[in-house]
């Protein structure tokens, strides 16, 4: 089985992170965005992935050469010259989807992290017979997003409504799809949107079905949605499989923390904190709602919350770091300093406080 | 000056109804007596006179009730083997007029020289060379004054000397327009003439009154605009009128000099005294290199109760009142942090001030940022008033929070009623 991961650009809205590597490469949870989205196709039998990418495939590919061994899976890339918008990459990746074997293959969104229940996905679809499937999710504010209208027993999707002024249905395209390689056929090589011209002409002729998504969904392509989305995650390997849970008389609520970090002594750590690769949290310091990544040294009674600190970053002794202060690579806040929203690009000092949410060039 | 001579001090205290702008450290102690680097306002100066030779007597003279000075009083008069009284006016007479209204008592010694200072100056007080400048003048008054910026002059008393004989050539109270950069430092010098020039104002002011009062009905309509004739500025009704008529005198100083107006200026006068006591009393300072003791950066002044965490850090510039407790990795930056204040482990307190019995939380953060560090802004320095609690984790930046308050949220900018 075969799978495209829509990558897409330069991860602008993820910046000061996606500075220093592609965003599919930003960590999450310890572990590159995309690595989740590839390990759980290879969970639901898939084969081989490509990534429809428009910037950076050399340091993708590299990056990868490493996964595609350990978790025996081949991962190729398909470079779009021009941006194609949501299907068109995968008209130009046809010819790498596309096998004798006939079998339905998976896109998925790079920004999105959930549960993937792609087995279920892969039942679902056998048992309607339809030509492509999708994962809906339901949302709180469906007005911000695209709602999909669909028949209440069978799933079948009606119809799609952009941004609706008025209550149409609560669930929203989740960016998970399973397709037959006869869509392929509907896609031309240009521009184009799935969800705007494809998917509405497939629910026309009543071949398009929707599954509602159990468990958490979130588009983490912006810091605070990216906080967010780290309890949610949390959250959900809470209930499937705790062991990887930090515990101790130190950690309150979710925390995972890599084997390689090292914890001081009368530290608070959580809740919805990941702490990763060797990273250094010296004593008395405070960590809630935060994610600290690889590399990273966290002084003495500093305390960090609703943040994320980039790689190989340092907070010094007594900083208060919080308030979606983002730290990009490398960037070295003083001691006693407090940032209060700073958003931090790469390889900084910061030496004066952050009163207030801003960007520091 | 002949030994057999006497001198006496009067500090100027000021009464409840002066101390507004220190609000709201002044619902809890009279100004006089709030600490700074560690020692209560009034014992500046009081410490200061002990270096005048041939003492007798300090006159602490104010509106506060005698109750709030009296542990005061009897304690630094034990500690200075001086006798310092306490003289409570009936309400307020100018500062002119309050020495005046106790003159039997002030002359009860037959001093010599009466030495006047304000409670509110803070400076190195140079009272003997004042006192020698003074005799070599021979004039009535000395006062101490101090060059400043043009741009803050007009906050002040300014006023020309002559720059050879140095004698008082004119003055004018906070003028609207520059007049000169040389300030009055609110401290000076007198012999007994003194009172004979404020009973002149008085005198006089008494006649116009009258005269008014019996001319015209008009006059009795702005009756209430004229002075009692008891109440006697020193700047406006004698130092103005008596320049250039040599009898006053001035001392230049080049030393530090402030005055305390508001809590924020308190901070810094407390910098300032710290700053001194390396010259004058090394061994008020704290010392730690983080074994035993806490580390200490800069002038520190703990109190001998106060209980500080050995892993806290310290300095510069903090004062730590009685029976404070500092918990474990604690962080304190130029601060002053009054009696009974509970600070847990890993908080941080910069440039403020916590109030009496007030609690932070750990991990807490109390701190103010002024762009400028500006410490006359009204939120240049945060202040907590008495029994404030700081919860866990909670950061209170460039505000000032009135006494028995519990923050549970982070709050910027405010003034928390």
């Amino acid at each position: 089985m075969k799978a495209l991961i829509l990558v897409g650009g330069f991860g602008t809205r993820l910046r000061p992170l996606t500075l220093s590597v592609p965003k599919p490469l930003v960590d999450f949870a310890n572990k590159p965005m995309i690595l989740h989205q590839i390990e759980a196709l290879k969970a639901a039998g898939v084969t081989e992935v490509v990534l429809a990418i428009n910037y950076q495939p050399e340091v993708m590919l590299n990056f990868l050469k490493d996964f595609e061994a350990k978790l025996g899976i081949k991962i190729s890339c398909s470079q779009e010259t021009e941006p194609l918008g949501t299907a068109g990459p995968l008209a130009l990746a046809r010819d790498k989807l596309i096998d004798e074997s006939g079998e339905p293959f998976f896109v998925l969104n790079s920004d999105v992290i959930s549960d993937y229940p792609l087995k279920e996905m892969i039942e679902f679809h056998k048992s309607h017979g339809g030509e492509a499937s999708i994962m809906v999710t339901k949302v709180d504010e469906p007005s911000k997003y695209g709602v999909v209208v669909t028949e209440e027993t069978t799933g079948q999707v009606e119809k799609f409504v952009e941004k609706p002024k008025l209550f149409v249905g609560n669930k929203i395209n989740a960016g998970i799809y399973l397709l037959n390689p006869s869509v392929l056929d509907r896609i031309e090589l240009r521009p184009t949107s799935i969800e705007k011209e494809i998917f509405p002409k497939i629910a026309a002729e009543k071949k398009l079905y929707a599954m509602v998504l159990p468990g958490f969904w979130m588009d983490i392509g912006q810091p605070r949605d990216y906080i967010t989305g780290l309890r949610l995650y949390l959250e959900s390997l809470r209930k499937k499989s705790s062991s990887k849970l930090a515990i101790g008389s130190n950690i309150v609520g979710n925390v995972i923390v890599d084997e390689t970090a090292k914890i001081g002594e009368g530290c608070l750590i959580g809740p919805d904190v990941a702490i990763g690769p060797g990273c250094i949290v010296e004593s008395g310091v405070r960590l809630s709602r935060c994610t600290v990544m690889r590399g990273v040294r966290i002084k003495k009674h500093a305390c960090i919350s609703s943040s994320i600190i980039g790689w190989h970053s340092t907070v010094g002794q007594w900083a208060r770091v919080e308030n979606m202060t983002i730290l990009g690579e490398d960037v070295h806040v003083c001691d006693e300093i407090y940032s209060n929203g700073g958003v931090v690009l790469p390889h900084k000092e910061i030496k004066t406080n952050i009163l207030k949410p801003e960007i520091v060039m | 000056m002949d030994s057999s001579e006497k001198v006496v001090a009067v500090i100027m205290v000021g009464g409840p109804t002066k101390g507004t702008r220190f609000r709201p450290l002044s619902f809890n102690t009279p100004k006089p007596l709030f600490p700074l680097a560690g020692q209560p306002m009034v014992h500046h100066p009081i410490s200061a006179c002990k270096r005048i030779p041939n003492l007798a007597q300090i006159y602490l003279i104010g509106f506060h009730e005698e109750r709030e000075f009296a542990l005061y009083v009897s304690s630094i008069s034990n500690e200075l083997k001086l006798p310092v009284r306490y003289l409570k006016e009936d309400k307020p007479h100018g500062s002119a007029g309050g020495l005046y209204y106790f003159r039997d008592i002030i002359m009860e010694d037959s001093p010599s020289h009466i030495f006047l200072l304000n409670c509110d100056v803070c400076c190195s007080f140079p009272l003997p060379s004042m006192l020698d400048a003074h005799i070599k003048y021979g004039g009535m008054g000395t006062m101490l004054v101090i060059k400043v910026s043009a741009e803050s002059a007009n906050q002040f008393g300014e006023l020309v000397a002559d720059p050879d004989t140095h004698e008082l050539l004119h003055y004018t109270e906070k003028p609207e327009t520059f007049v000169s950069d040389l300030i009055n430092c609110g401290v000076y010098i007198f012999t007994p003439d003194i009172f004979n020039a404020i009973e002149d104002v008085s005198t006089n002011r008494e006649g116009r009154a009258n005269l008014r009062r019996l001319s015209s009905f008009e006059a009795l309509q702005s009756a209430t605009r004229i002075l009692p004739k008891d109440f006697v500025r020193l700047d406006q009704d004698i130092l103005s009128p008596l320049a250039g008529k040599k009898k006053l005198y001035t001392y230049e100083t080049n030393d530090f000099w402030e005055q305390i107006k508001t809590p924020g200026l308190s901070l810094k006068c407390s910098e300032l005294y710290l700053a001194q006591f390396r010259y004058t009393s090394s061994h008020l300072l704290a010392s730690g290199d983080g074994e035993k003791n806490a580390k200490i950066v800069g002038d520190v002044y703990i109190h001998p109760s106060a209980k500080v965490h050995p892993s806290a850090k310290i300095g510069p510039n903090v004062s730590i009142s009685a029976n404070v407790r500092v918990g474990a990795g604690v962080r304190l930056i130029g601060c002053i942090i009054l009696d009974d204040v509970e600070i847990k482990e890993n908080a941080v307190v910069i440039n403020s001030i916590v109030g009496w019995k007030s609690s932070l939380g750990r991990w807490s953060r109390v701190q103010a940022c002024s762009a400028d560090g500006d410490y006359n802004a009204k939120l240049g320095i945060t202040i907590l008033g008495e029994a404030v609690t700081v919860e866990d984790e909670v950061v209170v930046i460039n505000s000032i929070v009135l006494p028995h308050k519990i923050l549970n949220v982070s709050v910027q900018d405010e003034i928390i009623l």
